[in-house]
């Protein structure tokens, strides 16, 4: 599957046909374009339940999915709790989205009152059934402003001391004025739309610690304008629509 | 004859509403609280009925087929106008049709329904037959979750008084067989209708239902009272018990293939001995496209096809069911579809370049489309100006120039080119 020359980047994927229920997909296509216009060779390695957990991974991407998604990866997921553990030690960036962040975090608390226990690289907890939370957001984060859509009924409880993603000027995030948590070059976040292709910034930020580990350079160049380009018309567009109001019904 | 004052003062609000463009729901609003009897009265008059049409994609086709194929036998249909799906829509429906002391002509009711409001509406319409389509991952800003809409639609088939209709391909919806002889009910009974499996296998990314994570595939193979044999630009070839037909498809591909094989699995349950597969079929050879699903409309000397889209399954399973890359396309998308994550789980292979990207989301749109390499013409957010650029491009060699659209700019585009006073019906 991989071939590994010294510039190749290995992205693993945990369990897609579960959790990419809110086209985390194309948090792994960001970064695979962003990666292979700069003249890095990428694989992608998908893990799904019952596989053997890949090894050596450059970053590690989970997704959001609905609680039925996140009662089938469980069991294959605290099997595999301790390698990933392991890897978040290494200092291997993991880029972690909604139910997905949630298992990799303290816990989940569920709408029924029941308490999921979760893998421990991410410095929260989450709690579940609060009032939902849809439309554009707007953070300020350390690589700038984030935009994004956010669609949750979860509220992130940050252990002490923890740092959040940033600061929401929009929209609702973890439930208290901040959105998301970072751990060391780890991110975990409530927002899609997809996230990454909209945040160019968040995306160098996950690969420059990738790369770093392994004494490569990499400098956004020439091939990722148009990239560029249109992810800031588009965010241009994002927060003058942010008040947008979508119907719930 | 306690029905006049309320109808006279809903028509009479219709009319307002009208003249001023717009305001459907109002009437019918008020007619519910002048008499909440009145739908019940109005609805209990059907000999053969309502049908309730439900799922994530194919409400209007699928009820528009139906009610076409009834008709092909003689019955007098009432159905509600394509997408409006939402109760007091109906009861504004109902208002249109009855005469003043409430009474309707009319043999059967087919009403495609939002999964939202199923259940509450079987209590006063009181469904005999509810025919379910699929489901696929659909405004989950809405929805949340995608086993929510499929349990509001597993909850209301329970209800029906005779048949249920269901979709043996989809994870979710083939279980209905299951849960109602767990539940012991005698009634309603239930058929399945289905794609061949070679069909499915072949298609470029099958039928895009939603996976089910909360229950096994059943092991036990399942019949289909109508299945799909095969479809190309023209028609689909359908099993129904025994027999083959061939029937003209208002729109192609795939999955309106499918919808025609429900349409007719429900026509034949409800009609019983009465059906008649020719009566059927022929019906289907006179059919218009709904709004927007593969409709031809005319663009000074050229053709425009409009493609619509509302999520994730109707835009790739359309793109899917085009024959080639088109060769002049514009895109149109707007707030109107708000969470716009799942573009990045559509293959766009189908598409060689977009000529000009339009609407508030023009630049997420073509954003997705940088990072596949597909090259755009012009962004241009203004639909109007859109609409102009596209005019200016020469004559396609094909005829007609391919708009995919969101439902919202489909409604726009229309009435710029000169669509827009239709009112919404076939």
């Amino acid at each position: 599957m991989s071939s590994s020359s010294a510039h190749s980047v290995s992205i693993l994927e945990l369990y897609p046909e579960h959790l990419e229920a809110s086209g985390e997909r194309g948090n792994v296509t960001a970064l695979r374009a962003r990666l292979e216009r700069a003249g890095h060779q990428v694989d992608v390695v998908q893990h799904t339940i019952g596989r053997r957990l890949p090894k050596d991974p450059d970053i590690v991407v989970i997704g959001n999915g609905p609680v039925s998604a996140v009662r089938a990866v469980y069991a294959d997921l605290m099997e595999n709790a301790q390698a990933l553990r392991s890897l978040a030690d290494d200092g291997v960036p993991f880029f972690a989205v909604g139910a997905g962040a949630e298992l990799l975090g303290g816990g989940i608390t569920l709408a029924d009152g029941t308490v999921l226990a979760g893998v421990g690289i991410f410095p929260f907890s989450a709690r579940r059934g609060v009032p939902r939370q849809v439309g554009y957001i707007v953070v300020e984060s350390a690589q700038g402003t984030v935009v994004g859509f956010e669609d949750n009924a979860s509220e992130w409880n940050l252990d002490s001391g923890a740092v959040p993603l940033g600061v929401v000027t929009s929209g609702g995030g973890n439930g208290n004025g901040r959105e998301g948590v970072i751990a060391g070059s780890s991110i975990a976040t409530q927002t899609k739309g997809p996230i990454l292709p909209l945040n160019p910034s968040l995306s160098d930020a996950v690969i420059r610690a990738a790369l770093e580990r392994r004494d490569v350079a990499y400098a956004p160049s020439a091939a990722h304008a148009e990239l560029d380009r249109l992810a800031a018309k588009s965010r241009e567009v994002i927060v003058a629509n942010v008040k947008s109001v979508f119907t719930t019904i | 004859m306690r029905y006049i004052a309320p109808v006279l003062v809903g028509r009479a609000v219709r009319a307002a509403t009208r003249a001023r463009g717009g305001g459907s729901a109002l009437p019918g609003y008020i007619v519910n609280k002048m008499a909440p009897g009145f739908i019940k009265n109005v609805v209990a008059q059907f000999e053969y009925g309502i049908v309730f049409v439900l799922g994530s994609n194919g409400k209007s086709t699928t009820t528009h087929m139906l009610t076409e194929v009834l008709r092909g036998h003689g019955l007098t249909v009432f159905t509600n106008p394509s997408g409006a799906n939402l109760p007091q829509g109906i009861s504004s429906a109902l208002l249109s049709e009855v005469g003043v002391t409430g009474k309707l002509k009319a043999d059967i009711g087919i009403l495609e329904v939002d999964e939202a409001f199923a259940l509450e509406l079987s209590k006063t319409l009181l469904p005999s037959t509810i025919l379910m389509l699929n489901v696929q991952v659909d405004q989950l800003y809405r929805f949340f979750e995608t086993e929510v809409v499929a349990d509001m639609m597993l909850d209301t088939a329970a209800v029906a008084t005779q048949h249920v209709i269901s979709n043996r391909d989809d994870a979710y919806l083939s279980k209905i067989g299951e849960i109602l002889s767990k539940k012991g009910s005698v009634v309603p009974d239930v058929t399945y209708f289905g794609a061949a499996p070679k069909l499915v296998a072949d298609s470029a990314h099958g039928l895009f239902n939603a996976a089910n994570h909360r229950e096994e595939a059943s092991t036990a193979p399942i019949d289909a009272l109508a299945e799909l044999e095969s479809w190309d630009s023209t028609g689909a070839r359908i099993r129904v018990g025994g027999e083959l037909a061939d029937v003209v498809l208002p729109a192609k591909g795939l999955h309106y293939g499918i919808d025609a094989a429900a349409a007719l699995a429900t026509a034949a349950q409800v009609l019983g001995t009465e059906f008649d597969l020719a009566k059927a079929s022929a019906a289907f050879s006179s059919m218009t496209p709904a709004y927007g699903r593969g409709e031809l409309l005319d663009f000074g000397n050229e053709k425009v096809e409009f493609v619509m889209f509302k999520n994730a399954a109707s835009l790739q399973l359309n793109l899917d069911a085009l024959p080639a890359a088109p060769e002049q396309v514009m895109v149109a998308i707007d707030e109107g579809t708000p969470d716009v994550s799942w573009l990045y789980d559509i293959d766009f292979a189908q598409l060689d370049h977009v000529d000009v990207l339009t609407g508030a989301k023009a630049w997420q749109f073509a954003l997705r489309l940088e990072h596949e390499g597909i090259p755009v013409g012009t962004i241009e957010p203004d639909l109007k100006k859109a609409i102009e650029l596209m005019r200016a491009l020469p004559a396609p060699t094909t005829g007609h120039k391919t708009w995919v659209v969101n439902y919202e700019q489909m409604m726009l585009a229309r009435k710029i080119i000169g669509y827009g006073d239709m009112e919404v019906s076939f």
